[in-house]
């Protein structure tokens, strides 16, 4: 089990770092086609071969995390400040705030998260802020809803007031002894998954077309349509993508899962 | 508590609800067309005619055809897709769970292994391995060329019972599904009337599957919106004809009427069956029939 | 020739710790015997132990259990328990568990600690007896067996889920399934922990009225006071141990100083109390 939980917080820190580092990375590397070299076998020149317009698989698999690690970052930013914010007060006050949050959560709830964001990104474009925005308020009321609940069980619990009778003040008890202490893993296993859906969302948009990435600006997703029925000679151009997308999933979901079992322990 | 809960279960269905959906939408519509009419004025009507199954006529897919009328027999497609699914998912995360329940066991972690693959994903690989496997075969002269080759094409059946399975499976459906009945099985298996059947030598599977209900249809409804979701995808990917194709192609023709139309029928679809689930617990768990103490 | 329970040199162990060390009962049809301990003194263990049930963690390292009743005779830990102590839980499903479904309930019946949360709360009391009832092949009604535990008007009591029956109530229902289960032994855990005097007397009167019918009953309590009243025999147990095991008569003659400090406490609690 740490074994693996290593490994998995290291391919998630390497997509990080990969989409970070992608956004000042040189753009002819991804883009130059070369036919003379299309579809070959993984060389010492080419780690992974190229695609069938002979474009080097290793660069664009390394480069293509910069298409949704910035819009995952701002995501988890933006559903984590909203939703930690509005499930503690919830949470912590309880009476009309906590119905009114709990009913707007129940309504953004109702429709589908990938429905809302097909029609964010229909109206707004396809950027990657736009992608990244209604995503975090998409998974907004998933993290109030985790988080309340939390807090509202907690603030019931003895030692709060015995930390009360003790004399601490009501904004040391919710910031320190409640969310720091209690609900920071639980916060960080959502982050997670959430980092881990975006990845989803954005390879299955690129992969679909239409929104998204699109050609010749790589993304895992659109570098497997891109290779999808063109029968190269190089079926790494095929399935290094795949892997790839597989791997980080599982990665984010294992070391989210980890952060969940030591709360619960 | 239960009057909020109640009450909570049945408002969204109300299609005033949608606001945050349509706030979008209706601001998209304004900047299409420039409306002129007060903000408001025109949500309040486009609701009020929603609200009696009036959804506007369409701009792009088939213009001047009323939404309702392509709406309709769509999501009757898509229905005959995320129904089975659901069932496929509940069947197979209930057996799984109870064989794996309390043990750690190398199945599920191949379970979870399969299932975490996003649906586009594990649509993709079925298909590129169908091909390439049947390919092969035909090369060798193993087969005759079968009348389901060439998946993306034709053999819709085939594609059909595909995106059955990769929607009851993927995006850590099948995984959540099993984990999360593996911890009500145990902490059911572990509760004192399951001993105290045991020990008066009564078979306990009556007494778990009873208690296992209420937990299975929150599951459920938590689930129903993710399905919904993913029928877009696998309609996409494995060319299926259907609501959530419809979706697709009208927001990517920019037919907001049409796309408005079919996110309202999604949302209504999510709310009617967290309505009936919670309708189903309380008939199957006497103590929510209570007032509260 | 009378039924007869004889459980002897129990041993239980949760890792390095030893639960239970040697203890055990004999019991009769017909007769209470009350085990008596303080918390942690492996009562409950001991009494599961009886019906195959030792819980979640700890491992039976050896047992001898033997279960006369109705002409046959049971020795379900036989060669089982050393292999459970080796962590073999797998070899305990296969060869103790048929063993133990054989006598469960049937011939041993266990009534857990808390009655309200060892009855399903998602059935209704007549389906819990009739549940009892058709294991047990009666032909009686649900709530003729109802009326045998002391319910007055038993078919009100019918349609009630568990949440909505008072403590005693629930003891009660208990009662009346083991009765229309047929048990021949009954092994009550702490049967009046947790009710009023008067509903404990009751319940005390009812365990009595049981064993009139021919069952043998396991009374296991941590209060002395109540011994006197419904057990005709006791046995003491401190630190998974027997120390005393005697006639009720003769209880203020024991000598191990385990029983004689719990002689003189019940004697003081009560005395403060009353006089």
């Amino acid at each position: 089990m740490r074994p693996a939980v290593r490994i998995g917080s290291i391919v998630l820190g390497l997509v990080a770092l990969a989409g970070l580092a992608g956004l000042a990375a040189p753009y002819d590397v991804v883009t130059a086609v070369d036919p003379d070299r299309a579809g070959v076998g993984p060389s010492i020149a080419h780690w992974l071969g190229t695609d069938h317009l002979g474009r080097d698989v290793a660069w664009r698999l390394a480069l293509a995390p910069r298409a949704f690690v910035a819009p995952a970052l701002l995501a988890v930013g933006l559903a984590t400040v909203l939703g930690v914010t509005a499930g503690a007060l919830a949470g912590y006050t309880g009476g009309a705030v906590a119905s009114t949050v709990r009913y707007l959560a129940t309504v953004t709830a109702s429709i589908p998260r990938f429905v809302l964001i097909l029609l964010a990104v229909t109206i707004y474009g396809s950027e990657g802020w736009v992608l990244g925005m209604a995503a975090g308020v998409a998974w907004t009321p998933a993290v109030a809803e985790v988080v309340h609940q939390r807090i509202e069980a907690l603030t019931r619990a003895e030692f709060v007031l015995a930390a009360r009778a003790h004399g601490l003040g009501p904004v040391r008890i919710l910031l320190f002894h409640l969310l720091w202490v209690n609900c920071r893993r639980m916060v960080g296993r959502q982050a997670l998954h959430l980092f881990g859906d975006l990845l989803v969302l954005e390879t299955t948009l690129s992969y679909i077309g239409g929104f998204g990435v699109s050609e010749p600006e790589p993304s895992w997703g659109n570098m497997l349509a891109f290779e999808f029925g063109q029968h190269t000679a190089n079926p790494w151009g095929l399935w290094a993508p795949a892997v790839a997308i597989w791997i980080t999933v599982w990665a984010a979901g294992l070391v989210g899962e980890t952060l969940a079992e030591r709360t619960r322990a | 508590m239960f009057a909020t809960q109640l009450l909570l279960s049945l408002a969204p269905g109300d299609p005033v609800d949608l606001v945050p959906g349509g706030e979008e939408v209706r601001a998209g519509l304004e900047a299409e067309w420039g409306l002129d009419a007060p903000v408001l004025v025109r949500y309040g009507r486009y609701l009020a005619r929603a609200a009696t199954g009036d959804l506007g006529t369409s701009l792009t897919w088939r213009p001047g055809a009323p939404v309702a009328d392509l709406v309709w027999p769509a999501a009757a497609r898509s229905l005959g897709l995320a129904v089975p699914a659901v069932g496929l998912a509940l069947v197979t995360g209930v057996l799984l769970a109870w064989a794996t329940a309390g043990r750690r066991s190398w199945r599920r972690r191949i379970v979870q292994a399969l299932s975490i693959g996003p649906v586009f994903l594990l649509a993709f690989v079925a298909v590129t391995v169908l091909n390439e496997t049947t390919w092969t075969l035909v090369e060798r002269g193993l087969v005759a060329r079968p009348s389901w080759f060439a998946l993306p094409d034709t053999a819709s059946g085939l594609r059909t019972a595909l995106a059955i399975v990769v929607l009851a499976v993927g995006s850590g459906s099948l995984a959540e599904v099993h984990a999360a009945l593996e911890d009500e099985i145990v902490r059911i298996r572990n509760a004192p009337f399951v001993d105290a059947a045991l020990a008066r030598g009564a078979p306990i599977a009556p007494h778990v599957l009873l208690n296992l209900l209420p937990p299975l249809t929150t599951i459920m409804a938590n689930r129903t919106a993710f399905f919904v979701g993913g029928l877009v995808v696998v309609e996409k990917v494995l060319l299926l004809n259907g609501a959530g194709s419809m979706l697709w192609q009208a927001c990517g023709a920019r037919d907001y009427p049409l796309a408005m139309g079919l996110a309202i029928v999604a949302a209504a679809v999510v709310c009617a069956t967290r309505l009936m689930g919670d309708l189903l617990r309380v008939g199957v768990d006497p103590r929510l029939r209570e007032p509260p103490p | 020739m009378p039924d007869r329970l004889l459980l002897e040199g129990l041993e239980i162990r949760a890792g390095d710790r030893i639960l239970v060390r040697g203890a055990g009962f004999t019991l009769e049809s017909g007769e209470v015997v009350a085990l008596v301990g303080a918390s942690g003194s492996g009562k409950t263990l001991t009494a599961r132990a009886a019906v195959g049930l030792p819980g979640p963690r700890p491992g039976v390292v050896a047992a001898h259990l033997r279960v006369e009743a109705t002409g046959e005779v049971h020795e379900p830990w036989e060669g089982v328990a050393e292999a459970v102590a080796g962590g073999r839980r797998a070899r305990f499903r296969r060869t103790a568990e048929p063993r133990f479904r054989a006598i469960r309930g049937r011939l041993v019946g266990y009534l857990a600690q808390d009655a309200r949360s060892a009855l399903d709360p998602l059935w209704t009391v007549g389906r819990l007896v009739e549940e009892s009832r058709h294991l047990g092949k009666s032909a009686a009604p649900a709530a003729h067996w109802l009326a045998r535990a002391g319910f007055r008007l038993p078919d009100g009591i019918l349609p009630l889920h568990p949440h909505q029956l008072s403590g005693g109530m629930a003891q009660r229902v208990s009662i009346a399934m083991a009765l229309a289960r047929g048990s021949r032994f009954l092994l009550a855990d702490e049967p009046t922990t947790g009710l009023d005097p008067t509903v404990q007397e009751e319940i005390l009167a009812e365990i009595r009225a049981t064993a009139g019918q021919g069952v043998g009953i396991l009374l296991i309590t941590h209060d002395l006071r109540l011994v006197p009243r419904v057990a005709d025999r006791v046995v003491l147990l401190h630190g998974g141990r027997v120390v005393e095991s005697l006639e009720t008569g003769s209880l203020r003659h024991a000598r191990s100083p385990e029983a004689r400090a719990l002689l003189a406490a019940t004697a003081r609690i009560a005395g403060g109390v009353l006089a």
